[in-house]
């Protein structure tokens, strides 16, 4: 793991001095709420519904136990005994009071860890792939690169006040499990005639307007990294939309000038401004490495325990797979419990998490942009006692990619942008299809749950997805189909007229039908018979007997 | 209004020509121009090295090479918000891009907590609020010397 250097110590405690002297210029009068919004938003600081949330930055997903327990401590000690997974990896405390957050930060660096830029028109939290460093098919481990873009992004001068937020993504082999392609920015690492380097992508996102992003260059060097994220940046700086913050994104100014034209823009930029300083040298690049090798694990024939236990054999098949030394697995602990708000979880399941960490995976514990956990390395000899430890903790759910696995915002229920609950529907359905063979006839499903038109429960990426909508005070949801978040990203298709709350599980079940009565085999998964079907046939099913009270 | 370069305050001495009042023989040194007006006498100015500021509002930060723009003494920028980025860019085009060598001011609705990104960019000066002038200074020490970037 990344170990803080004298100049990040130094960087993140001068952080929580800059923002304890804005809250007290605030509270004085001295900065107007208008002023004190963006600063707070740069820290991580929102106003929500009911009060404060608190966004804390899990750089590319990546914990240690230490840094754990220090969440836990928080979420007692300043929350209320819970915290939030995010879409982008990161945490969420959802009742901070603003008093108090100069010393949650303070609490943070002493771990290194902050809540820099998790927000605000800033270069947002750089996401990457929960299996970096773990699978063989990989070219090479992203969390290093992404270390690189951290630190160049933070803070940097010139990018701090950008048209809208940005998000950057990385992921080093094919399978992409980062949702890379709805990405202000996607880097995929290439290799070409024997040198590795970048894919680049700009432009993808969500939002009210989703778009996959556009390739803009096959193959790019990898020392040019820097320089070229710098070109795109200035491009957008200058070009991008500040007339109309729902046209600001830098998706749009790809689309409205095309990506050839935009393209020449950050070529011009990229030939003109780049800087030898800011070119990656091999030494650089070692040094970084440094910190992300596995830790010592040897290869050997340990096989994963047989236990005559229904359900410890379906937590195996489900959420266990292999890693990349023999011997090893990884395990994947789903936060989709039954009638618990997707992505939670309590300071009691954190604290324990530490300890397993410690004891099964060398204390190191990783965040999904699904809203689940990973332990990436432990041996297959503990996996029956760490699954009876799990257990205990109400962390052993067998639901790792199934319909129950559902992505979901936090809604109406916190968010002061919702138009909808979303939680409830999550756990409206977690209730409907609780039984493992029920969920495992469906199979591989993925269902995202957005509360309003922002997406950020990735609704348009779910193979089902659920929007919530206000109708005249009432809650409707609008369902689309055939999104996937992955290497074939896809933006889903509306199926139709939008649903209650109380017919929307009736939906989801007519259009599994759907699926059932089209399936060739028993592999074949939902998205598959979508693309070969088309959205008409689901659409008949589903209204043509659809009683009128949709 | 006062002029904080880094930690120094100095006197400003450039001052806006009303539009109303812009004739070529009312330019002297110290007068800042709009672009266009600069377009209309850069040469007149240039012949006869009058020490001119040219400036520019957050808005409208468009400039071609034509403009000659590295021959004024000094640029203002005049933010509309705080929150409007472009000038932050602006700048480093000025720099690197225009060859811009002289000063380089941020006026207008700007933040201290935006000092050493101001100054990090390319600009040397700010105008800000006599009153302000301890947190503009305060920030500058919090944050001078700490970040990643080049």
């Amino acid at each position: 793991m990344y170990k803080y250097s004298d100049t990040d110590k130094k960087i993140i405690t001068s952080r929580v001095k800059q923002f304890e002297n804005q809250v007290k210029r605030r509270l004085e009068g001295k900065l107007t709420e208008e002023e004190f919004k963006p600063l707070r938003l740069m820290n991580g600081l929102y106003l929500q519904l009911h009060a404060y949330m608190l966004r804390v930055a899990i750089p590319y997903g990546e914990l240690s136990s230490k840094q754990l327990r220090k969440i836990a401590f928080i979420a007692d000690k300043y929350d209320r005994g819970y915290g939030h997974f995010t879409t982008r990896q990161n945490i969420q405390f959802n009742w901070p009071k603003l008093l108090d957050v100069p010393e949650i930060l303070r609490e943070l660096s002493s771990v290194e860890m902050h809540a820099i830029q998790t927000s605000g028109n800033c270069i947002r939290n750089i996401s990457s792939d929960h299996l970096a460093g773990l699978t063989l098919n990989e070219i090479e481990d992203p969390r290093p690169w992404c270390e690189i873009i951290r630190k160049w992004s933070t803070f940097h001068p010139e990018f701090s006040f950008l048209p809208r937020k940005f998000k950057i993504a990385v992921i080093g082999c094919t399978e992409d499990r980062a949702a890379m392609l709805v990405h202000d920015i996607g880097l995929r690492i290439v290799e070409r005639k024997n040198q590795v380097g970048f894919e680049v992508f700009v432009g993808g996102g969500q939002g009210r307007t989703p778009i996959i992003a556009k390739r803009i260059r096959a193959f790019l060097p990898k020392k040019d990294i820097l320089n070229y994220l710098e070109a795109i940046l200035t491009t957008y700086n200058q070009e991008g939309r500040r007339d109309n913050i729902y046209k600001a994104r830098i998706k749009i100014l790809v689309k409205e000038l095309g990506i050839e034209k935009f393209k020449s823009l950050v070529e011009e930029n990229f030939s003109k401004l780049s800087n030898k300083e800011l070119e990656i040298d091999d030494k650089n690049i070692e040094e970084i490495f440094g910190f992300f090798r596995l830790p010592p694990l040897k290869s050997n024939t340990n096989q994963i325990p047989f236990k005559k236990n229904q359900e410890y054999q379906n937590w195996i098949k489900q959420n266990v797979i292999p890693h990349k030394i023999q011997g090893y697995s990884i395990v994947q602990i789903s936060l989709k419990a039954p009638k618990k708000p997707p992505g939670d979880a309590t300071s009691n399941q954190m604290i324990a998490l530490a300890e397993i960490s410690e004891k099964f995976s060398f204390s190191e514990i990783r965040v999904t942009h699904e809203q689940n956990l990973v332990l990436p390395h432990v041996s297959n000899k503990e996996l029956f006692n760490l699954w009876n430890r799990l257990k205990i903790e109400n962390l052993a759910t067998s639901n790792l990619g199934l319909i129950t696995d559902t992505i979901c915002c936090p809604g109406m229920d916190y968010c002061a942008l919702a138009t909808a609950r979303s939680i409830p529907i999550s756990q409206k359905i977690s209730k409907h299809f609780d039984n493992y063979l029920q969920q495992k006839e469906i199979g591989d499903l993925k269902i995202k749950i957005s509360g309003c038109i922002n997406a950020c429960g990735h609704h348009h990426v779910g193979n089902i997805g659920i929007l919530g909508l206000d109708r005249k005070g009432q809650e409707f949801y609008q369902i689309t189909l055939g999104g996937s978040a992955k290497e074939d990203a896809t933006i889903g298709e509306i199926v139709g007229p939008s649903f209650s709350e109380n017919n929307l599980i009736e939906a989801i079940e007519k259009i599994l039908n759907t699926y059932k009565k089209h399936k060739r085999n028993k592999s074949e998964d939902f998205l598959t018979v979508f693309r070969r079907i088309g959205i008409k046939e689901f659409k008949k099913d589903l209204y043509d007997n659809f009683t009128k009270k949709v | 209004m006062i002029i904080l370069q880094k930690k120094y305050e100095y006197k400003n001495h450039y001052k806006q020509i009303k539009e109303q009042d812009f004739l070529k023989q009312n330019i002297r040194n110290g007068s800042i121009l709009s672009i266009s007006q600069w377009r209309k006498t850069k040469h007149i100015i240039q012949d006869q090295k009058i020490d001119v500021a040219v400036e520019f509002s957050s808005n409208d930060c468009s400039l071609s090479d034509h403009d000659e723009i590295s021959k004024a003494a000094m640029i203002q920028i005049n933010f509309e918000t705080f929150k409007d980025g472009r000038p932050f860019t602006f700048a480093k085009m000025l720099r690197r891009k225009h060859n811009f060598k002289g000063e380089l001011r941020a006026a207008g609705h700007i933040l201290p907590d935006q000092f050493v990104f101001l100054i990090r960019c390319g600009f040397d000066s700010v105008e800000i609020k006599e009153e302000d002038k301890d947190i503009w200074l305060e920030l500058l020490e919090i944050d001078e010397g700490l970040y990643y970037q080049p």
